[in-house]
């Protein structure tokens, strides 16, 4: 049964993609539900198996490596795949307004959409080091179809810089896969390590890859690309995009360094890491706080934020690989959140100039309260899973005495209050004025029911942390284990 | 395959060009140039540092390579159309000169 | 000691032509330059011992890309005549050493992969022992078709996301008939295509049949179709259209589709996902690519998610 419900978790959005090339306009709002629909019923399956047994192999075409391909589905496969589907299907409801079916950019807006959910689901079970280059060209050329796909000069530049600078990554990640090949001969994730000698080439070759993760998912200071792109995007394609697609890259790098090269004593390259994280979030935090466009703050937010993501590798332990998951989920849901609420006050009012948006909140309340709620857990606010993934990052950094780790995700929640209260400060607080506003449509709802379930997600993954926390403690990397 | 490190320099090289070219040329056509010279040469290296099978070439690299290509190709094409609309958009088919990021609403 | 002669005279020029390309002072001279090079490129793989490579260099790297950049070329220079780039943009005095270093890294891991002269591979050794029970000459088709089915499937993945987003970033109203000839009644082209139609669907096909047992297969076949999809178009046998056609659609996709289902299928039979019930299967699948492909390629050729006929005597 898992095997069957793993196969159709890829295949169906991507064969709902293809029909939607051929069938007919008036098909595209039902192949649009059963593409997403179905989904995360089939993943109650492979739940079950990793609830009941751990782990679980698909060997594709019965062909074990190092012949064939093989997918892994373990606990944090199993996190990965949820967090998609379920992000995915809350900004897709988000999505059916802003490219409703009846419209003429939906024909172009959701093979791309559903091609991109696929490739993502198919990116996180992969075990193999080529196919995961095959698939992150996927979800990287379907991401940025989408963020060129309304046609916006700024939008178009910005797809364009990320398109060169993720062609340069691809190509060191695979020269590193080249180089493994010719060492080890295989090329799945998890059998390379018994191949593999931490020799100065394999050590290069592995460097290689991870710089080419660590530009795709724009750790400082290879994070260039990502504001422009982020910032510019479709709202729903801004969603996705800071809450999953940059972060694959980043759990592909997590593979490498604790899987693969598990056993290998990295240690400098661990505090480098940390230290690229650190830098990350004081960077990203103090440029949105100079940002004049919300979107732009939202999108330098989600520099800084992916810079906890980095912690992980220093700190290394059961506490710290809890935290930086908790994070991966909370962080998803809120940043989809704000950047769903950020495009409702865009289409609402024309311009998402922080000059434009006082007195909104009169306006578009539920906006508004979705960018707050989600707010509370970026700035680590208890009662939020951003609260819970901050604490948890503190007490690994107690726990082995690394007082700078400490320091410095303590004083980060203070940056980035102070970029999300300007914000809010100039929404609520400010005295109003009549809006310029020449377009006064009110975005649908609906739209902001989408995000306000996201916020709310994020808000109440501060209660419901159990199941989450005991998947990741079950599927620690053999060296963490304790 | 006794060529094979002949061919790891001549890769080295190409890479070396293509490097330069990406970074020197300001239009997007010749960095789509640059970045294929890089990724050709990337190619020849895998198929070259692979341990030769009775004296032929490894056929799995030679099969990633052929799926390479295609992935190659297919990215030039998009970011060829999109150079184009970018040009239609804004007259230059640079990405230099731009006013800072996300400057237009 | 001829052949290291061959092998020096092929990486001379393949050095020359790439700094040609970089550097030169035409964007379309450049194309040229990248052009020849790819099927330099081509003699490489074939020194190096995979033929297979050779072809998909020449058609693919060289042929396909080649045309898409020369298409591109006449939409720029459509907008602006005189579309003469200035030929550098930062003078950056860090080029050439970041170049250099990049260069030098490259071929200090690639020697030192080469001399420490590495076993066979693991996994090729294993696709050379598994095809013993197979009906299937060719190694490479095999590995992507029946080993590594996934990494082809993606493959057409994306080949048809490239499309998506390439029609998603086209202006709708700007389909250019530009790229076709302007008197389409020229009395030898008739004559020619007569000839020339037939013929490259002889060897796409027998390309495909070949890759069974010889070098060539679906993606090299699918190249040779495109060019003589786009010769169609050049002569204004068929045309950009707006209007979406099921057929055109279907033709898109058939190859994934159908790689996809056949591979799903599998699991009614009780086996796993991407096992291939049989040769038929194999052929069926790359006929269904082969198609796909040249259809896809022939779409981007001419920036336009449909194609229609025009009668012409």
């Amino acid at each position: 049964m898992t095997t069957e419900a793993l196969a159709l978790i890829v295949f169906v959005p991507l064969l709902v993609a293809a029909g939607m090339v051929v069938l007919p306009r008036s098909w595209l709002g039902l192949l649009i539900r059963i593409g997403l629909l179905p989904l995360p019923f089939l993943l109650l399956i492979p739940t079950m198996e990793v609830v009941d047994n751990g782990a679980y192999r698909v060997v594709l075409a019965g062909h074990d490596s190092p012949l064939g391909i093989v997918w892994l589905l373990d606990p944090l496969s199993l996190l990965m795949l949820w967090l998609n589907v379920g992000i995915t299907l809350l900004v897709s409801l988000h999505a059916s307004f802003s490219f409703p079916p009846s419209d003429q950019p939906a024909r172009r807006f959701w093979p791309l959409w559903l091609i991109l959910f696929a490739s993502m689901n198919a990116l996180v079970l992969s075990a193999d080091l080529f196919n995961i280059y095959v698939t992150l060209e996927l979800v990287t050329l379907a991401a940025i179809g989408l963020i060129a796909v309304e046609g916006k000069p700024a939008a178009l530049r910005a797809a364009m810089r990320y398109l060169l600078l993720a062609l340069m990554a691809s190509l060191l990640y695979l020269l590193g896969v080249g180089l493994i090949y010719g060492q080890t001969g295989v090329l799945d994730l998890y059998l390379i390590a018994e191949h593999l000698e931490p020799a100065w080439l394999t050590i290069t070759a592995l460097a290689l890859m991870i710089v080419g993760l660590l530009i795709k998912s724009a750790i400082f200071p290879l994070h260039a690309w990502l504001p422009a792109a982020h910032g510019n995007a479709p709202g729903p394609v801004s969603a996705i995009l800071s809450a999953m697609v940059v972060k694959v890259s980043v759990y592909i790098i997590w593979r490498l360094w604790f899987w693969t090269a598990g056993d290998w004593d990295l240690d400098s390259a661990a505090t480098l890491m940390g230290i690229l994280g650190g830098l990350a979030i004081v960077y990203g935090s103090v440029a949105a706080l100079v940002q004049q466009r919300l979107k732009m703050i939202i999108a330098y937010s989600t520099v800084a934020q992916l810079g906890y993501l980095m912690l992980l590798f220093p700190l290394a332990s059961t506490l710290a690989f809890q935290a930086a998951s908790y994070h991966l989920v909370s962080h998803g849901m809120a940043k989809a959140a704000m950047f769903l609420a950020a495009a409702n006050i865009l289409r609402s009012v024309g311009s998402d100039r922080l000059s434009r948006l006082a007195g909104i909140d009169q306006r578009l309340p539920l906006d508004v309260f979705a960018l707050a709620l989600a707010g509370v857990s970026i700035m680590g606010l208890p009662p939020s899973g951003g609260f819970l993934a901050k604490w948890l990052f503190l007490e690994a950094a107690r726990e082995q005495e690394a007082w700078g780790w400490l320091v410095l995700v303590a004083a980060s929640g203070l940056l980035a209050a102070a970029y999300l209260f300007r914000v809010l400060a100039v929404m609520c607080l400010h005295p109003r004025r009549r809006l310029r506003s020449d377009r006064r449509r009110r975005a649908p709802n609906l739209a902001s029911v989408a995000a306000i379930l996201l916020a709310v997600g994020a808000i109440v993954a501060g209660f419901a942390s159990a199941p989450v926390l005991d998947l990741v403690a079950a599927g620690l990397p053999p060296g963490l284990a304790p | 395959m006794d060529n094979a490190a002949l061919y790891v320099l001549a890769a080295a090289v190409l890479f070396g060009v293509g490097v330069y070219g990406l970074i020197v040329s300001a239009h997007l056509m010749r960095k789509l140039f640059a970045i294929n010279i890089m990724g050709n040469a990337i190619f020849i290296l895998m198929v070259a540092v692979a341990g030769p099978i009775d004296g032929a070439p490894d056929p799995v690299p030679q099969a990633l390579v052929l799926t390479g290509i295609v992935i190659a190709v297919s990215a030039t094409a998009f970011a060829l159309a999109l150079m184009v609309r970018l040009y239609q958009e804004t007259g230059r088919a640079t990405l230099a000169d731009d006013n800072g990021p996300g400057n237009d609403d | 000691m001829l052949g290291i002669v061959l092998d020096l005279v092929i990486i001379a020029s393949l050095i020359a032509l790439a700094i040609q390309v970089v550097s030169g002072a035409s964007l379309f001279r450049g194309i040229i330059h990248f052009i020849v090079m790819g099927l330099t490129l081509a003699l490489a793989w074939a020194r190096l011992g995979a033929p297979d490579l050779a072809m998909a260099e020449a058609a693919i790297g060289a042929g396909v890309t080649g045309a898409l950049m020369m298409v591109a070329y006449r939409r720029l220079v459509e907008i602006t005549p005189d579309h003469n780039p200035s030929r550098t943009g930062s003078r950056s005095r860090l080029a050439l050493p970041i170049a250099v270093g990049a260069g030098g890294l490259v071929g200090l891991l690639g020697l030192g992969a080469t001399l420490s002269d590495p076993e066979p591979g693991l996994a090729g050794l294993a696709v050379l022992e598994a095809l013993q029970d197979e009906a299937l000459g060719n190694p490479i088709t095999g590995v992507l078709l029946l080993y590594r089915g996934l990494d082809t499937l993606l493959e057409i993945a994306v080949l048809l996301t490239a499309f998506l987003a390439a029609v998603a970033v086209t202006r709708r109203e700007d389909l250019d008939y530009s790229i076709t000839t302007r008197d389409p009644h020229t009395p030898l082209v008739g004559a020619l295509l007569a000839i020339i139609v037939p013929l490259t669907v002889l060897v796409s096909v027998h390309l495909l049949k070949a890759g069974s047992h010889d070098p060539g297969g679906a993606f090299q076949a699918g190249a040779v179709l495109a060019a003589c999809g786009v010769l169609l178009v050049l002569t204004s046998r068929v045309s950009a259209s707006s209007q979406s056609r099921p057929l055109i659609g279907l033709g898109i996709v058939a190859g994934l589709i159908s790689f996809s289902l056949i591979g799903l299928a599998a699991m009614l039979r009780g086996e796993p996902p991407m096992a291939l019930p049989g040769m038929w299967a194999v052929y069926f699948i790359e006929t269904a690519m082969m198609l796909s492909i040249a259809l896809t390629l022939v779409l981007l050729f001419a920036g336009t998610e449909s194609l229609r006929r025009n009668q012409h005597g």
